[in-house]
């Protein structure tokens, strides 16, 4: 997630781990084959809004370490 | 004497019905639309943490009506969500498990909705669909198809425009007449329990089915361009964030004149009709002074309740969570705390219990513990009362109050220290591992006026409520102990002479009296010593004592407080006592809260404990540091 420029979308190809943090990326409708797009970063290395289909959440780049992306564009 | 049994009794037995539905679906719109005034909210305002209740009568049908906290899913990743799903499984102690379900869909967003829907048509309870916003469907160009939807679902579809009121009346009779039917009905299969992915693929295909829209709405993009802008968001942040204290001073002050006028007037009249003695001397000094004394704060907790609901419902408090989010990650918290602490300005109760947000228990208990450093709406007349009698009203700048600041500055303390014991839980009793940050952006909207004016409507009713019992009682009780034992003043002395001695032989001067030698180290004398303890009941009883103690009608004129304070305080003690109020936690609802919400004596003491000892060593250090400068 850090290495994902501002504006530039990105595909989810799984997940890594399965945790509760990771089910609720999956119930929140992150599932795999969704496609995001990074909106914004905060300030000072502060947290990233991404949106997706109709929705927009923010996190914090480096808690999503299980989180496997494949840039798109 | 036999009760008389109702005239009336009712055949069939009420109903009990919740409503469910994703966080910021337009549940709490629906529930004020339906239930209006008849509300029993849980005594505190605030956002929908506590599940609220209220009836709908429709031709003398009542129904019994509760808002349960949004959820994203069945599998409950906050204690907020675990509430929603205890209620629905009927595991809950004290709300009994609902005979139907009314389940809010919010129309711009239907997946995730219907993703909520497939996990729910499990427990197979009787429902009703309301799609909210469906305007904005049609808005976008797109179509909605109540049909379909009821066919895939199961259960009646009703569509609603929230503030316009469409499909309203549809829904209240839908609910009188118990039009519900169980989502097994659905013609085709419901993926109930194969898996989150399987639930999405079918939400979305029903969703693509039913209601066309637009990836994201144009309003939020071009606000979140503006508001969450690297350089003009934090302006405009801090921008709001000035308004909102200013505001405090500048607005409420023409309806407190006219609140203490009406008081004041109270009071002579009273004096005019009664015979002087005891009687009138309790109602018109007790009761009228003690109660309106409080009652003149109203106007400003109204401002604060006001601004907190605007925010909350337009969606900035959420944009302000992200913002706020690095600086809370150096204090060991997330951007979600800030919406808790926020709301703890107004009142440090809704705010402990929205604390039900944080997923992290960790995070939620530092947050709980330092909410009493939020500087409250109770504590602004203690701070009014001192900064209006020792701060000059000079502006700076000519429209910055040099008062206002300081007030600015008594919060900023408040808030910077409960940031900093937050820091100091999290490295010691609460480190550890720590859940990631993860929160939702909703849509802009402009609030209802419906729903905020009910929001202050129940403030209202919550603040007269408690001046009229625990503060009247207070009041009373105080006024008590100040009147007897009776004391012979000298019959040279003065009438305030003599009720300054008066007070000086009672029971509540002896109080002040024993416990001087532990207050005066921070500049209290026994006069002061009274007010802070009858303080630790509620904060704002504080301005009636003095009244008391200084023999003040205070309802009449605050000036008059103001003038006897100059002369009877110094400067080091009226900063003393200011510091005292911004950390020490005097307020029992509070603490009756706390142990609710974190299920043990033990958070409340800590949170006792820490604040008295930080009150009293800072108070300490104030006094001191200005008996030197100043003399």
């Amino acid at each position: 997630m850090n290495e994902i420029p501002v504006g530039s979308k990105a595909r989810i190809v799984t997940y890594t781990q399965h945790d509760s943090f990771t089910e609720r990326l999956r119930e929140f409708g992150l599932t795999p084959g969704t496609i995001i797009r990074l909106l914004r970063k905060a300030p000072f290395n502060g947290p990233v809004e991404i949106q997706f289909r109709s929705s927009r959440i923010v996190l914090r780049p480096n808690e999503v370490t299980h989180m496997l992306l494949e840039r798109i564009a | 004497m036999p009760s008389i049994p109702d005239a009336t009794p009712s055949h069939t037995p009420r109903l009990t019905v919740a409503l469910v539905g994703t966080p910021n679906c337009g549940k709490s719109t629906i529930f004020n639309a339906l239930t209006g005034m008849r509300q029993k909210v849980g005594n505190f305002p605030g956002v929908t943490v506590e599940p609220k209740s209220g009836e709908v009568h429709i031709d003398k049908i009542t129904t019994r009506l509760f808002d349960l906290p949004g959820m994203y899913s069945l599998t409950p990743k906050t204690p907020d969500e675990a509430l929603s799903v205890a209620v629905l499984h009927g595991e809950h102690d004290a709300l009994p498990k609902p005979d139907a379900v009314v389940f809010v869909m919010e129309g711009t967003n239907l997946e995730k909705s219907l993703f909520l829907y497939a996990q729910f048509a499990a427990l197979n309870i009787p429902t009703l669909v309301a799609v909210t916003m469906i305007d904005g469907i049609k808005a976008s160009g797109g179509v909605f198809d109540d049909i379909a939807m009821e066919q895939a679902l199961g259960v009646p579809v009703i569509g609603i425009v929230g503030h316009k009121g469409i499909g309203l009346e549809e829904l209240r009779e839908h609910i009188a007449l118990r039009g519900f039917s169980r989502p097994e009905a659905a013609e085709n299969h419901i993926p109930v329990g194969e898996g989150i992915e399987a639930q999405y693929e079918w939400a979305r295909a029903l969703a693509g089915e039913v209601a066309h829209t637009p990836e994201l709405d144009s309003l939020t993009t071009k606000l979140d361009a503006v508001f969450l802008h690297p350089v003009i968001g934090p302006i405009v942040f801090l921008a709001v964030m000035l308004l909102f204290f200013q505001s405090i001073f500048a607005w409420a002050t023409p309806v407190m004149d006219a609140i203490e006028a009406g008081f004041g007037s109270l009071q002579n009249l009273v004096d005019a009709t009664l015979p002087a003695g005891i009687a009138q001397d309790l109602l018109s000094r007790g009761v009228i002074a003690g109660v309106g004394a409080v009652v003149v704060f109203l106007p400003q907790i109204l401002i604060l309740t006001l601004f907190i609901t605007l925010l909350e419902d337009f969606g900035y408090l959420a944009r302000a969570a992200f913002m706020v989010d690095r600086v809370m990650g150096v204090f060991g918290l997330q951007g979600r705390s800030f919406i808790p602490l926020l709301s703890s300005f107004a009142c440090a109760i809704p705010g402990i219990m929205s604390a039900r947000i944080i997923a992290s228990e960790k995070d939620r208990l530092t947050t709980i513990l330092i909410t009493p450093l939020m500087t409250c709406a109770a504590r602004l007349p203690v701070y009014v009362l001192l900064i209006t009698a020792f701060v000059p009203s000079t502006m700076l700048g000519g429209f910055l109050s040099l008062q206002g600041l300081v007030l600015m500055g008594l919060y900023f303390l408040g808030g910077m220290s409960g940031l900093l014991v937050a820091k100091v839980f999290k490295s010691t009793m609460f480190q550890g591992t720590k859940l990631p940050f993860l929160m939702e952006l909703p849509p802009y909207r402009f609030p209802t006026w419906r729903s905020v004016f009910l929001t202050l409507f129940h403030r209202t009713k919550q603040f007269l409520t408690s001046a009229g019992t625990t503060i009247l009682t207070l009041s009373i009780i105080l006024w008590a102990l100040g009147e007897f034992p009776k004391h012979q003043a000298p019959p040279a002395a003065s009438p305030i002479q003599a009720a300054s001695l008066q007070l000086e032989h009672s029971a509540l001067g002896t109080i002040g009296k024993t416990l001087e030698p532990i207050f005066a180290p921070i500049g209290f004398d026994w006069k002061v010593t009274i007010g802070v303890l009858g303080s630790f009941a509620a904060r704002e009883v504080f301005v009636s004592v003095m009244g008391q103690v200084y023999s003040v009608d205070v309802s009449e004129s605050d000036e008059n407080l103001r003038t006897v304070l100059r002369s009877a305080i110094s400067l080091p003690t009226a900063l003393s006592i200011l510091v005292f109020y911004v950390y020490a936690l005097q307020c029992m609802s509070t603490i009756a809260v706390m142990k609710r919400e974190t299920g043990s004596w033990k958070y409340p003491a800590l949170a006792f404990g820490y604040t008295l000892l930080l009150a009293y060593g800072a108070s300490l250090l104030v006094f001191h540091c200005a008996r030197s400068l100043w003399g």
